[in-house]
């Protein structure tokens, strides 16, 4: 039995071939992340091993040589809103900053299979913003036009159109809700948002950064403004710099450093369904109707809505969750009543007052943020990653990353994606 | 006849032995229904897949991933190889339900079919297709990931859903029982009994057809028993029982979601039940035991023999071994005997006897036992051990704790107190001693329902018996029979990393199937444990998650009852033939065929329009005028009685949130109108204010928007018009000048309100009548003016002609980040008040500059109608604003456009460049005035 002890070591590939011989010898796979004893001493420190945590060590290794990292998680990789999304990926936002920045986060998934040499899984289906009302009509029109000048694929077509890319849709105009259109954005889609995780996680122990799950930051050491490491459940790390990646948590870990954020966690419910045969390919979103759904390749369908109306840390499922979204499902589909939700689940969001993400420098030197993501993190993985990898590395805060600063909060410049960010996903 | 004897008859209920004292079947009902096209029989009790063993079937669904054969497992609601379509319902489970006359069954995972045996080339591919191979290959090149996704698609479970199934009948129902029991069995009708003796209303809630549990296909004393406890449950007037029901979650507050499946003509109702107190008797789960060839149909849980053999009389097979680590193992092999099927060998593995693998092409034909011996058999059945189905309790807080005697999971020490729990799930016992645990169970939680003190209550003990841990033989066969994963590809994939309960769920997706781990949950643990040398209770469980049972989204999501707005003068804009538009809530006339003549006959006569779908809020006492200075960014300390005076409001972040007009009625007394599509958040808007930070001001807010009918009437001929409708208002200009406000009679109809603006540009006045004279008021006015030319308009000509005065939309020529300056509106603004929402936001904006301003462009071409959203770029093709409103103007002959620019384009004069969405470019220049009809206002103030 092959038991993996490499650090920085080339990973074993996987491929075909690779199945193949595996398949003929039953020789065990290599480890796909190390289990190592924890050091007292790192270049830097990433709390939270989700998919900003984990990209942010993995791009710091690989774009900048710096490997000495460790990632810390109180759970297990991928356990919070990285493995509780429901996984869809597109680059149609509003404004161009959001649309440039979305868009370098789209193309880095699209070759993130190879580059992780490991199948994340990216089903290009199409993505599908619905609009029942003239002005949602009006809003799509405006975000295919951005989108256009931008580069990004994206139009407005007509019910027609919906009809033929989801049969399933009714578009007759005697719903309550009427389908006026909708904004298509063909390299939309979904994606495996475990295998993202994973992918990142054994990319980056390959180069040698350590993942320890089960490590909980309990405290994060500061002198004369300056970080100087964390405390956790297994003792105490020296780090000059400390990355927070921890989502729903984030403002209590920032507590720790003594750094106010302001952002106010909501719970996020999503459910799926049993399996039945594919007949859904695009991903649909309706903003009026507060759902989006997609079916993957399992066949199950997998919802998700807007966030719970109060703040909490709660992840338990609510009855009035899954009453609605089945009523405004069968309002887009009313011939699927039969089908039958399997599982509901909740993960938490960071929200902040102007819906976008806090990324960069905290009044405390070398402690850095990487939160806010509320509802739409999961897409923005990769582009975060590569820019939080870059401004740990090179001390300087990447051009693409600067109007997301937490000092926007004081000086008034709030940056705006509300329009497209905060409703549709 | 022995039962093998006419298994070679070839009879086509060849299976079916003689009568059972418990069975469910009635014999003088029998039923016809097809299986995969061929009609078969059955008896009114039989489920579809009792009826099909009947007839000698084994095989019903192939497996997910090799597509191995399944039959039989388990005989109930989750039994993982029985899901079946039934019509145009997919995933039916047809070991739970009943066959009805003429029902179409199909089998539904039968790539290739059925009945072709591909295993042995499954077998071959199955050490290369390992779980979560798939993340391993399909990597490059990228662009063929595409193609192969359709491949693993073709393998997906399920059945088929079709676009032209009719949404079927649902229902919901709300409850307000004392006791919800969760769970028929003996212990669950105990606990109900009890607290219905206490003077607890109680809800029994029933996952089968009949009430019972084990002790149906139990024996004759069992049997005897639970008539007795049927008898005194129908003797009690407390007890509602739900059959064919389950308790699917418990939700905060003892909120209980039940799915009730019983009900003629309604396929499924949802009953939420606020319950007093829960008490949950889900009974235990067996488990299956984990060896070479355990999915071989022909392999089946003991309680699945017993279920087919006592409560639908068919005998599970010929000839049995029956692996036995419980006293239901023995009782099963008795039962096979008794009923005449051949009991080859009984293997004790309480005395290590074991079985080893089980062989068979397409079905069960040999045994190999511990020793090396082989027994030929056409069914093993296995007795291992339990479940404790804990996913109430779960949700209530408690976390399960392993048992190492008892060798499962039981309950921890969490409950709430309005959470109890007894049966099966709690500990092991004889009947009356569950029948006992369950009653004292049942008192204490009508005492705790009922508020009483509840002390005299003593809750015998009831604790798990010792049992044999046995989870896997010394071979690795299936863990999840739905996923198709086998105890290999557990020891695989934690052996690489995947090593922790919740990490090994995800990458392999074992319990992930239809039954959600009821089945599968404890042998991936045990087999994780064993893989990484922990013990079952150092490697944890995973989180039980609602729902219990799948729950339909018909059922989920009810009756449709979505509200719609009608104004009440939708009869009359439907007899005119008006075209809808959806706004918001509201339904509401875009035109009546031609919105530009509607523009007409209000330039030149006079027009009406229904805007009932303003928003309207009358507010009362002596500080409204400061909620009022506090809301708008201009100033209301002063507003004469009498007045109206146009408001914007921004949010706290300065965001244009609102506009329209208040006036000031009479002393004390105000009337907002909000935009049709900010009514309601304006009303919470204020009601968050008042509540949260002036607690102490003296305002009362009513919403008033749908107890007024509103008509706008507008144009040259309105005064004249009104003149002829309204006797108690002078209408003269003097002394009902433009932005005034009168109440009034008009039509003979009291206490409506008017006032004088004019978002057409037009002498106009808007109209608020009380609602259920609307129709009658919108009649008779346009009966007065018939021979002023007077007309309707709807919303599309109230938009152009908005335009052509350049009055701005909220939303529409705002957005989520256009703060208050640079609207066309920074007059308004008065930073010198002492605060107001938005006040700092928006000094920000002043002293940041740079922000985009509201224009009126005018295209070159005068044909050229640039659709709004259209964006206006600079040479670099950057953006640099965009059109929020264009029309062709009948009024000028010409197009015009509202744009959001920036600001070194916001100059009088400017040309810019507009990109149109088909990808040409415009000229278009910068208007000196937003308005380009009648800029001075001569009109409306006429």
């Amino acid at each position: 039995m092959r038991r993996a002890t490499r650090a920085g070591g080339a990973p074993q590939r996987y491929s075909a071939a690779s199945l193949f011989r595996h398949g003929l010898t039953h020789e065990d796979w290599e480890r796909v992340w190390r289990t190592v004893e924890m050091r007292r001493s790192y270049d830097a420190v990433v709390i939270g091993a989700g998919v900003h945590g984990l990209a942010t060590a993995y791009y710091l290794a690989s774009n900048h040589g710096m490997g000495n990292v460790a990632v810390v998680d109180k759970g297990y990789v991928g356990g919070g809103g990285s493995g509780r999304n429901t996984a869809i990926i597109r680059s149609n936002y509003l404004t161009p900053e959001g649309v440039r920045f979305y868009d370098r986060s789209t193309r880095l998934y699209e070759n993130l299979s190879a580059t992780l040499n490991f199948n994340v899984m990216f089903a290009r289906r199409g993505h599908l913003t619905l609009a029942h009302t003239d002005a949602s009509v009006r809003t799509m029109r405006w975000r295919a036009e951005v989108n256009k000048l931008e580069g990004v694929e994206s139009e407005v077509i007509g019910p027609d159109e919906v009809k033929e890319l989801v049969p399933f849709m009714d578009t007759s105009t005697k719903t309550r809700y009427p389908i006026l259109g909708a904004l298509y954005h063909p390299p939309g889609g979904i994606i495996r948002h475990d295998a993202v995780n994973w992918g990142y996680a054994r990319a980056a122990d390959s180069l040698g950064v350590e993942i320890h799950q089960g490590t909980e930051v309990t405290g994060i050491s500061t002198d004369r403004g300056r970080v100087t490491g964390v405390t956790t459940s297994r003792g105490a790390i020296s780090a000059p710099v400390v990355v927070n990646c921890t989502a729903g948590w984030a403002s209590l870990v920032a507590t720790m450093a003594g750094v106010r954020l302001p952002i106010i966690t909501h719970p996020l419910q999503a459910a799926v369904t049993e399996p039945v045969k594919m007949f859904l390919h695009a991903v649909v979103v309706s903003g009026s109707l507060h759902v989006y759904v997609s079916q993957t390749d399992r066949g199950e369908l997998v919802f998700g809505a807007s966030t719970d109306p109060y703040a909490s840390y709660s992840m338990r499922g609510s009855l009035e969750f899954t009453e609605e979204l089945a009523t405004h499902v069968l309002e887009l589909m009313p011939s699927i009543s039969k089908m039958r939700v399997l599982r509901q689940w909740a993960g938490l969001c960071d929200i902040t007052p102007d819906f976008s993400p806090i990324m960069g420098v905290t009044p405390v030197d070398g402690f850095l943020v990487d939160v806010g993501w509320g509802t739409y993190g999961f897409k923005a993985g990769p582009a975060a990653g590569e820019a939080m990898a870059e401004l740990v590395a090179t001390g300087k805060t990447p051009e693409s990353i600067a109007a997301f600063d937490l000092a926007r909060f004081e000086e008034a410049r709030l940056v705006g994606e509300r329009g497209a960010a905060a409703v549709g996903h | 006849m022995s039962t093998a004897k006419r298994l070679l008859s070839g009879r086509p209920t060849k299976m079916r032995i003689t009568s059972r004292p418990g069975e469910v079947i009635d014999r003088s009902k029998p039923v016809r229904f097809t299986w995969n096209g061929r009609e078969k029989s059955a008896f009114e009790g039989d489920t579809i897949i009792s009826a099909l063993a009947a007839s000698g079937e084994r095989v019903f669904s192939r497996s997910f991933k090799y597509h191995r054969p399944r039959g039989i497992l388990t005989a109930t609601f989750h039994d993982p190889g029985c899901s079946v379509q039934v019509g145009d319902e997919p995933n039916v489970r047809g070991s739970h339900r009943l066959v009805t006359a003429g029902m179409k069954v199909t089998a539904q995972n039968v790539w290739p079919s059925l009945k072709l045996d591909v295993a042995s080339a499954n077998r071959a591919a199955g050490r290369f297709i390992g779980a979560g191979f798939y993340y391993k290959t399909f990597i490059k090149p990228e662009r063929l990931w595409p193609t192969y996704e359709k491949v693993l698609q073709r393998f997906a479970p399920g059945g088929r859903v079709s676009a032209d199934s009719p949404h079927g009948s649902y229902d919901k129902r709300y409850a307000h029982p004392d006791v919800v029991v969760a769970g028929g069995g003996p212990a669950g009708m105990a606990a109900a009994l009890g607290a219905a003796e206490a003077g607890a209303r109680v809800m029994l809630v029933e996952e089968e057809h009949s009430l019972g549990g084990h002790l149906r296909y139990g024996s004759e004393t069992e049997l005897a028993a639970l008539a007795e406890l049927r008898r005194e449950v129908e003797a009690s007037g407390a007890i509602e029982v739900l059959v064919n029901s389950a308790v699917t979650g418990r939700y905060d507050g003892n909120w209980i979601a039940i799915l009730q499946r019983n009900l003629p003509h309604v396929t499924e109702r949802l009953v939420k039940a606020r319950a007093k107190v829960v008490v949950a008797a889900p009974g235990l789960i067996e488990r299956p035991y984990v060896f070479e060839g355990n999915d071989l149909p022909g392999v089946m849980l003991s309680t699945a023999a017993r279920r087919l053999l006592n409560l639908w009389a068919v005998a599970p097979g010929t000839r049995a071994v029956v692996l036995s680590a419980n006293e239901e193992g023995d009782a099963t092999a008795a039962d096979l005997s008794d009923a005449g099927v051949h009991v080859a060998q009984v293997v004790d593995a309480r005395r290590g006897e074991q079985v080893v693998r089980a062989r068979g092409a397409g079905s069960l034909s040999e045994v190999e036992l511990g020793d090396g011996s082989k027994v030929s058999c056409d069914l093993l059945v296995t007795a291992v051990g339990w479940t404790a189905p804990t996913l109430l309790l779960n949700v209530a807080g408690d976390r399960p704790v392993y048992d190492e005697r008892a060798a499962r999971f039981v309950p921890g020490d969490g409950l709430p107190a309005n959470v109890l729990a007894t049966g099966g799930i709690v500990g092991d016992g004889p009947t009356a001693a569950l029948v006992e645990h369950g009653r004292a169970t049942g008192r204490a939680a009508a005492e705790r329902a009922l508020a009483r003190d509840g002390t005299s209550v003593t809750i015998p003990s009831l604790s798990p018996a010792p049992h044999p841990a046995l989870y896997r033989s010394r071979t690795h066969g299936i863990v999840d029979f739905s996923e198709d994963i086998s105890s290999k590809d557990l020891v695989s994939a934690a052996r690489e990393g995947y090593d922790s309960v919740e990490l090994l769920k995800r990458y392999t997706t074992a319990t992930m199937g239809p039954a959600q781990g009821k089945l599968e949950t404890i042998n991936t643990v045990a087999v994780l444990a064993e893989a990484t040398g922990r013990s079952i209770a150092e490697t944890g469980t995973t989180v039980w998650r609602p729902p219990h049972v799948p729950v339909s989204l018909g059922a989920l999501a009810g009756r449709v009852l979505e509200p719609v707005r009608y104004s009440p003068m939708q009869p009359w804009h439907e007899a005119h033939r008006a075209t809808p538009i959806v706004a918001g809530q509201w339904i509401r006339p875009e035109h009546y065929g031609d919105p530009a003549r509607e523009v007409r006959t209000v330039r030149e006569h006079v027009g009406l329009i229904d805007v009932t779908p303003l928003g309207k809020l009358d507010l009362r006492g002596p500080d409204v005028p400061k909620l009022l200075n506090f809301l708008y960014v201009n100033k209301w300390l002063k507003l004469d009685i009498g007045s109206v005076r146009y408001g914007l409001m921004c949010g706290e972040d300065g965001v244009v949130l609102d506009d329209g007009v208040t006036g000031h009625l009479g002393e004390d007394h105000y009337l907002m109108s909000t935009t049709s599509s900010g009514a309601d958040a304006v009303a919470h808007w204020i009601e968050n204010w008042l509540q949260t930070t002036f607690p102490d001001w003296q305002v009362y807010m009513t919403p008033m928007t749908t107890a007024y009918a509103s008509i706008n009437v507008a144009g040259p001929k309105s005064r004249e018009l009104m003149s002829r409708v309204v006797s108690d208002v002078d209408l003269s200009p003097e002394a009902f000048a433009y932005m005034q406000v009168r109440r009034g009679t008009i039509c003979s109809v009291p206490g409506c309100v008017m006032w004088r603006i004019g978002f057409t540009g037009e002498l106009s006045y808007e109209l608020h009548v009380p609602a259920g004279y609307g129709l009658y008021v919108w009649e008779s006015l346009l009966a007065a003016g018939e021979d002023l030319s007077a007309g309707v308009f709807g919303l599309e000509a109230q938009r152009i002609m908005r335009l052509e005065k350049g009055h701005l939309i909220v939303s529409q020529d705002t957005d989520g980040l256009t703060q208050g300056y640079g609207v066309g509106l920074d007059g308004l603004i008065k930073l010198d008040k002492e605060d107001f929402a938005g006040k700092q936001e928006l000094e920000w904006q002043l002293e940041r500059q740079g922000y985009n301003h509201l224009v009126a462009l005018l295209p070159d071409d005068a044909s050229v109608v640039p659709p709004e959203a259209s964006q206006i770029v600079t040479g670099d093709r950057s953006i640099v604003g965009r059109v929020t409103s264009s029309r062709l103007s009948p009024s000028l002959g010409r197009s015009i456009c509202l744009a959001l620019v920036a600001p070194q384009l916001a100059e009088t004069g400017k040309s810019v460049t507009v990109h149109l969405p088909d990808g040409t470019d415009v000229r278009a220049k910068v208007s000196e005035e937003l308005a380009q009809f009648d800029p001075g206002g001569e009109r409306l103030r006429a």
